[in-house]
Formats: structure tokens, sequence, C-alpha cells
């Protein structure tokens, strides 16, 4: 299947059942709510050392949010709960609690509770205030700015993490360009986050390594250098730079519509622009229950 | 399901306390039934038959009574769900007690309207009497949860030891609004009495018309809190009245009482 001169692979990318939240912060203005989203979403491009995978999701105008002011939609995703709720506290707390003038509400109402503020009140020292208001509980720390106020508890919900797309390129420069287009195209996708550096992963990685301790380890077949030197490449003189782009997503229609959406940008640029092939990382089939398959991906939306 | 309307015959000679009669208690029940309902009369127990005519309301699943209902009391006490409506006034412990479900009184109530109500609505066309939102005598928690609405004025001790839920009067209040309030939150859209807040531990009292005489026990604050204040303000506001405009309304606050546990808050929107 050749579109625009780029080769869609006839595979499918592999993903996993998390857990999931999203936060609301707000602040007095746009710059502080993502002075406070950038840094709780930190550190948190893959869950292998991070504990869980963070995205600022979108911006939010003042009439979006709970308390009127503007603010940043955040998604964080761990592999359990419990994990999920360990990070939540950790990083609310160090991040968003600290950060001047902010707030932080839960983005989801349906779903088990973790804490939010439930614990971060006890930095009020006994001048905390619980409120409940319209049956939701609020916590209001006193803080060196005025106050800090939390929602008690935010949702966890199931969600699907680990989609992804191979863009293979001609060079650095194209591969900049048509990961950069792709990831804008899916930043533009509500309930998606791309965990990585600007959204785009260089260091793909293959199940297993020869050191007995690592469960993965370079994708050698995809890796520029290793050309004529591994056994089975999926480089040739024309693809010399490949950047992966991983998604993660409430369901499993929020991922498969990010990754047609960053597909049909790199279509877009095209071998014009460098993208000569996609393909997507799996594991033959046998570890995660969601696979989007390339292929259906991009008929499905296709009009016919 | 269907509602009932009960029509009042002739106010009764005593006071009658109608707390057996509920929504899901008449569920089920034929006319005849309901009309065998015992409630108490003085020291006796009489058939409600006896104070109302009966007949089925298809339309409506609401239990509808109409006439004047002042010597009626325990009106929705311990209402747990549906819905109750009092076309005219109720008598005292107008939907005391209770935890789900809407009361809705056309005229005045007496005494201890929404005393120890926990869940649901209350609301009251009328004037409220005293102790509105309070809680029972000898009892240590008031108010807990729900939502009780005055539209006219409301008696003294209005949220006397409240602890949760939301209690707003359109007009009035009595001398002690809010003493002794542990927490919740209290809107007065007129006047208030003397001693406002006297021994209030924690809690919100939003006053929306005129700022009322402040005791020294209060102090007053320097920080704004915006985002708590626009979280109460549009939910206050849901309420209509003088309440409607509240989020783009500046405030003052001042905290206390010092004599007691001094968390508590005087919010005045200017």
């Amino acid at each position: 299947m050749i579109e625009n001169g780029v080769a869609i692979d006839d595979s499918f990318a592999e993903a996993f059942p998390m857990k999931a939240t999203r936060l609301v912060i707000t602040a007095h203005n746009l710059t502080w709510a993502l002075n406070a989203a950038v840094s709780a979403t930190g550190f948190a491009t893959s869950v292998i050392a991070c504990g869980c995978e963070a995205g600022i999701e979108r911006e939010l105008s003042a009439d979006e949010t709970p308390d009127g002011r503007p603010g940043v939609s955040v998604l964080i995703f761990s592999m359990s709960g419990k994990e999920l709720a360990k990070q939540v506290e950790r990083r609310v707390g160090q991040c968003v609690l600290t950060c001047p003038t902010t707030a932080v509400f839960a983005g989801i109402a349906e779903g088990e509770a973790i804490a939010l503020g439930k614990n971060l009140r006890f930095f009020g020292d006994g001048w905390q205030i619980s409120k409940v208001i319209n049956g939701v509980r609020y916590w209001r720390i006193p803080v060196m700015d005025g106050e800090f106020v939390a929602q008690e508890t935010t949702a966890v919900v199931k969600c699907v993490g680990g989609g992804n797309l191979l863009l293979l390129c001609r060079d650095t420069d194209a591969a900049l360009a048509v990961s950069e287009a792709a990831v804008a195209a899916m930043k533009a996708l509500p309930n998606v986050i791309m965990p990585f550096p600007g959204g785009v992963v260089r260091s793909g990685s293959k199940v297993g390594s020869k050191y007995a301790t690592l469960s993965a380890s370079t994708n050698d077949a995809f890796c520029p250098s290793l050309y004529g030197l591994v056994a089975k490449s999926e480089i040739t003189p024309e693809t010399r730079c490949v950047m992966e782009i991983v998604i993660d997503g409430l369901t499993e229609a929020d991922v498969g519509a990010a990754m047609r959406a960053g597909m049909l940008a790199g279509i877009a640029l095209g071998a014009a622009g460098g993208l000569l092939r996609i393909s997507a990382g799996n594991y033959g089939g046998k570890l995660g229950p969601f696979h989007f398959h390339l292929r259906k991906l991009l008929a499905a939306g296709a009009p016919t | 399901m269907s509602g009932w309307r009960l029509t009042l015959r002739q106010p009764p000679a005593v006071r009658v306390d109608l707390r057996s009669v509920l929504p899901a208690a008449l569920a089920g029940l034929s006319a005849a039934q309901i009309e065998q309902l015992p409630v108490g009369h003085g020291n006796v127990l009489v058939p409600l038959g006896e104070f109302f005519t009966i007949e089925a309301n298809e339309k409506d699943d609401a239990l509808v009574f109409e006439g004047d209902l002042s010597r009626f009391d325990r009106v929705g006490w311990q209402m747990a769900g549906g819905c109750i409506t009092v076309d005219g006034p109720a008598g005292h412990y107008a939907g005391g007690c209770m935890s789900g479900g809407e009361l809705r009184v056309k005229g005045h109530v007496g005494l201890l309207a929404a005393c120890e109500m926990a869940g649901g609505q209350l609301t009251v066309e009328g004037d409220a009497g005293d102790f509105a939102a309070s809680t029972l005598p000898g009892s240590v928690d008031g108010m807990r949860g729900g939502t009780l609405i005055v539209k006219g004025n409301a008696g003294e001790r209005f949220g006397d030891r409240m602890r949760r839920g939301t209690a707003l009067v359109f007009g009035n209040v009595g001398d002690f609004a809010a003493s002794r309030m542990v927490a919740g939150s209290i809107g007065i859209g007129g006047q208030a009495g003397a001693h406002v807040g006297y021994g209030m531990r924690r809690g919100s009292v939003v006053f929306t018309a005129a700022a009322p005489t402040i005791a020294t026990t209060f102090v007053p604050a320097l920080v704004e809190v915006q985002v708590f204040w626009q979280l109460l303000a549009k939910d206050l506001a849901r309420h209509g009245g003088p309440f409607a405009r509240l989020p783009s309304r500046a405030i003052e606050r001042h905290l206390g009482d010092l004599a007691s546990d001094g968390r508590g808050e005087l919010i005045v929107a200017r």
C-alpha cells in the first residue's frame, strides 16, 4: 500500500491496558498553569523507570475550568491504580501545590476515586479547611500566596497505552519535520498524550537483550548505524533516520484516531517531504490485547 | 407509581404529627389504606382520613397537601426520597432529619425547619421560624447535608450548630444566625440580626445585601480567595434571587469566631 509515495506496512501497533486520570490545573494566568503542568508531567516518558507516563492534553480557557481561571488539562497513565495514586500524590504535592497561584481539580468524574488533595491537606498543619460544594469536597490549604485549593479525589479509568507509529524517513531533517507534523496533528485531538520529549522517541526498543538483566534493548533492526552489520535490518540506503511516536489514550478509539491523524499528517508531507515508510511496533500480537492495524486505520476514515 | 393529593377538610383542634406520611410509606397503598394510616393528634392516634380527603393524582408522582397545614408538624420528617408539596403553610419540624428527596412548602413554616437535615432539598416559599437548619434540642450537630432555601425571612438561630450543606435565606434573618456553626455554607440575601456567627468554628456565611454588625472576635482577612469564592459563588448562583450575580462580585471576608476555632468566615459581597 503506497500513499503519496509513502509505503504503509501491513503491520499493527500493539497496546496495553493501563490506568489513567485527568487533572485540571488552573492558575492566575496560563503561564503559571503551564509552569505547574509542565513540572507535574516532567520525567514521565515511560512507565519503565518514571512510574507513569504523563503529558499535557490541552490548554483550557477560563470558561472551561471550575474556578473560572485559565488552566491546563493533564493526563497521567500508569500500569496500576495503586502506582497511579502514588504518582498523582507525589507530582501534585511537589509540582502543583508548590507552584504559585495554582489550584487542582479532577478532570474525570466517573471511576474509582484516588486521593488528590485528600492527603496533601495535612500540609496545612491543622489550618486546612474542608469545603463540600454541590456534593464535591475540596480542601483549602493555607500557603504563602493565599490558599491552595485541591479537590479531595480524582477518578481512575481503564485506558490504553503504547499505541505507536514508526516513521522511516530519508534523513534527520525530514524525520524531525515529519514527526513534528504528526505530533501536532495528534495534539489537536482530545484524550491522548504523546509522553516522550516533544512527543517523539528515537530510542525505540525491542523485547529482550543479550544481557539477561535487561528486558528491552535498542531496536537494532531500525538503527541506521547498524545497517549492514545486523542480520536483518529494516534500514535501506534511502531510509536513514527513524522516529517513533508513542500514544497513550483514554480509549482504544482515541488511540486509533490519534494514530490515524499522525499517519495522515505524515502522508501529507509524503515522499517529497522525506517520509518513505510507516510501520508500527508489536510483539507478535501475544502481549497486548489492543491491535491497531495501520492499513485498517487509514481505510476506516477514507471516503467511500 | 402515581402521586396523591390530600386536601385538608378543616383545621384540627390540636397539633397533628405527619411524620408517617411519606411518599415511600404511601407507595403501593390504596386510597382506603391511606385513609386508615394512623397519625398523632394530641395524645391519641387518629386515621389520616379524619383530616384529609385523599385522591390519586395520576399526572404527578408527588405527594401534595392542600390547605393550611400550620397545625401539622413533621411534614417530610426523615424523608429519604420522593417529592412532597405543601400548597400552603406547614407547621414545625418541616423537613426535619430528611436525607433525600424534595419538599416544597408554598407558605410559611414553623420552628426547626430542616433541623438536622442530611440530604435532599427543602424549599420554603414563605418565612421560616426560629432554629431553621439547626439542631434538635440537646443534639450536638445541626444540619449536616442537603439544601434549605427560604425565599422569605427566617427567625433567630438560623443554622445553629450546622456542620455541612447549604442553607439560604433570600430575605432577612434574626439574631444569632450561624451561631456555633461547625461548617457548611449559609447565604443571607437581606439584613442579619445581632451576633452573627457567634461561636462559629468553621463554615462560610455569605451576605449579598448588607454587611452585618461584626463582632470584635472576628478579624478582617488580608488574602483574596478567588478560587474558593468562584466555586462557592457559582454553586449559590444556581439558586437565583439575591445570589444570582455572586460570581461577578468582589468580596470582603472576616475570619473567626476567635472565641472558638476561628476558621469560619463571614463573606460580604460588595
